[in-house]
């Protein structure tokens, strides 16, 4: 395989919730909060942030608190961050209880008829679905990259099945696009888990950032029928801010070599050209995970696309597809208005 | 036993509930309404309000000792809906929306929050009835004269903000332009809170508009096309040094989407709160719970990145916790409790 990335050269900050909430087992205990809660108390201003501004504006109504007051007050935070504490870790066994209900209700079993059974009752689907995966420690059950490939061609199962004909997959390390050959083959035992062996259905993965299409899991060279069932993407972090960097590097290039002039470059050229790099836009992003974080997904792509994500939930499952569908049935949109 | 109505009425529609005049029922009735008389008495009292304003003041007070946000920002949405709702004419939806901004850029401002930014007119937005525009445009127009004057005032609490009004300003009126210039150059030397404002904004305009800037640059021959980076595009952007991050984002109305707002800054380590609410419905509780959930996960987050210092490691090596408990993952094996004993049919075990 090419190389194309330099493998884990940038370690990706989650927002504070979903880093909390998606932390690998034992890195978030119970105990460990209250260890950090306690902590925090005896932890100053100083390496508690960078807020800045607080200890510079001393307005005439805006007092200067006193070190006693500081002390009150910081008490008193923790006491609020324990109680809401406590009421996380309530709503944390509720939603669990809830994802597990919906996992009676909802399942496939591998069976393609079900799953369009689902979908038929709906008004509408998406045109085009998008997913962020995410890898999660070889240590977990389903980890490391062979259980994300085992995540994605399963979603490719259900969206086969739901009659979507477009499929985008994001891991921000760009893991399937690494391994893409291993993900064909996936994606080929699943499929002939769901439909039989005899009648796979045809498919396309595409790599926009290497330009490269592969059908089925033949060799790219067979140019016979190219009607497929899905098209698949795959994305990663580098189809993000740094390819509408790259676009506008030859953008650059092109102008002071005098192919392009300045007043040319509109709106529409450069979603054009994104539409090219990267894919269109996507109407529903699923994310498997605990609280919404984007992951780095590419920005100029995510204009209007509506967003579904269950709470608490680290598996990729079924009932977060079925329901994303079902959401995505009753939304409208409306541009502006 | 049978309830009086003001606690069935949860219960029972309202036709029955009406036909049915006990004496119980007329009694409750009467001291609900002699009560609700006091509330608004009380409420009335410049007493309640001080003390209201009192309590509020602590609670900032508490959240501001922990980790806040440095950008906030809001989308805010469902202004119609509540003047529908509450059977308003449009225009005072959309003024008890400016309320609500004004009244939450103060909180945040005492909170510590350095960077507030609100989307208040989309590109798009242009597509409504020109009525509508019209409204929001003068709307706008006195909301942007009345901060400025509070701005500049040093006894108002929003003394020392900047105001920036951000977007395509080529699409305003001619009127509005003066307006705006003029109310950004008011109140330019703020310092410790900025308000960003964005009036004909998209997200991807403001990609665009970067990407225009950076290619001009380096037609001028100022900047060379190869030293292009991530960082540069993001300098150009609308929101100054806050265009590369967004602690939080918090849309209200229940839509779940972006709307081509704050992409750049969103799609990587920000936290993005959808709620139900309508954005005049939005007020302080409700924005301070959303903080106060964000200082606690910054608070666990930033423990566990910082490891175990040895102030801590003191601190927890107090008798009452068990010593011995391992930090960090364990393995899963281990940790599974003793299978009984293996003994084979002769009777052999290995001890």
């Amino acid at each position: 395989m090419g190389t194309f990335e330099s493998k884990g050269a940038m370690r990706r900050t989650a927002p504070p919730e979903a880093s909390v909430m998606n932390g690998t087992e034992g890195k978030y205990s119970k105990l460990k909060a209250l260890q950090a809660l306690i902590g925090s108390l005896f932890s100053g201003k100083s390496d508690a942030g960078e807020s800045l501004g607080n200890e510079e504006n001393k307005t005439f109504w805006k007092k200067q608190k006193s070190k006693i007051q500081y002390s009150i007050y910081k008490v008193l935070l923790v006491t609020l961050y324990l109680v809401y504490g406590c009421y996380r870790y309530c709503q944390y066994e509720w939603n669990k209880m809830k994802i597990r209900m919906l996992n009676i209700i909802y399942n496939p079993s591998n069976t393609p008829q079900l799953i369009r059974q689902d979908v038929t009752k709906l008004e509408k689907i998406p045109k085009r679905l998008a997913a962020i995966l995410e890898m999660k420690s070889e240590s977990h059950v389903g980890g490391g990259s062979q259980g994300l490939m085992n995540d994605g061609s399963e979603i490719v199962c259900w969206t086969v099945s739901a009659g979507i004909k477009h499929l985008v997959l994001y891991d921000y390390d760009g893991v399937l696009k690494k391994n893409v050959q291993d993900f064909r083959k996936d994606i080929r035992n699943k499929l002939s888990k769901y439909f039989g062996t005899s009648h796979i259905p045809k498919y396309a993965v595409r790599i926009p950032h290497l330009n490269k299409i592969y059908f089925n899991d033949k060799d790219s060279s067979s140019t016979e029928n190219h009607k497929v069932a899905i098209e698949i993407s795959l994305l990663s972090n580098r189809d993000g801010r740094e390819t509408i960097v790259d676009l506008t590097r030859t953008m650059a290039d092109l102008c002071a070599s005098k192919e392009l002039k300045l007043g040319d470059i509109t709106m529409s050229l450069v979603d054009k050209e994104l539409v090219h790099l990267v894919g269109p836009e996507p109407d529903l992003l699923l994310y498997f995970g605990p609280c919404l974080d984007l992951q780095g997904f590419p920005p100029w792509h995510i204009r209007l696309t509506e967003l579904h994500w269950e709470e608490d939930n680290h598996d990729v499952i079924y009932s977060v597809f079925i329901r994303g569908l079902q959401k995505y049935a009753t939304c409208k949109i409306n541009v502006g208005k | 036993m049978k309830l009086p109505n003001v606690f069935r009425s949860r219960f029972v529609d309202y036709a029955t509930r009406r036909n049915k005049s006990t004496k119980l029922n007329a009694i409750t009735n009467y001291l609900v309404e002699k009560s609700k008389l006091y509330i608004v008495w009380l409420q009335e009292l410049k007493i309640s309000i001080k003390l209201y304003q009192k309590l509020q003041n602590i609670c900032i007070a508490v959240l501001s000792t922990g980790p806040v946000p440095e950008h906030v920002s809001f989308i805010m949405d469902g202004n119609r809906r509540y003047a529908k709702k509450s059977g308003l004419v449009v225009k005072k939806g959309h003024e008890a929306g400016g309320l609500t901004l004004l009244s939450l850029c103060y909180a945040c401002k005492k909170i510590g929050v350095s960077c507030v930014s609100a989307y208040a007119f989309s590109i798009e937005n242009f597509n409504r009835s020109p009525q509508e525009v019209d409204i929001l445009m003068t709307l706008f127009g006195s909301k942007l004269d009345e901060f400025a004057k509070r701005a500049v005032n040093f006894q108002d609490p929003l003394y020392g903000s900047r105001l920036r009004i951000v977007g395509d300003i080529s699409l305003v009126s001619k009127d509005l332009k003066t307006k705006i210039e003029n109310a950004e150059e008011v109140t330019k030397d703020g310092k410790d809170f900025t308000l960003y404002i964005c009036f004909p904004y998209t997200s991807r305009n403001d990609i665009f508009h970067a990407m225009c800037d950076l290619i001009a640059k380096c037609q001028n021959q100022t900047l060379e096309s190869k030293n292009l980076t991530i960082p540069l595009l993001t300098e150009d952007m609308y929101l100054d040094n806050f265009s590369n991050k967004c602690d939080l984002l918090i849309r209200t109305s229940g839509h779940m989407r972006l709307s081509d707002y704050m992409l750049w800054q969103v799609h990587e380590n920000a936290d993005i709160v959808f709620t139900s609410t309508l954005w005049p419905d939005f007020d302080f509780t409700k924005l301070y719970v959303m903080i106060l959930k964000w200082s606690f996960f910054t608070t666990l987050q930033r423990y566990s990145e910082r490891g175990v210092t040895l102030k801590d490691r003191i601190l927890f090596n107090t008798p009452f916790i068990n010593r011995s408990r391992p930090i960090g993952p364990s393995s899963v094996y281990d940790s599974l409790p003793k299978p009984p004993i293996a003994m084979s049919i002769t009777g052999e075990t290995d001890s």
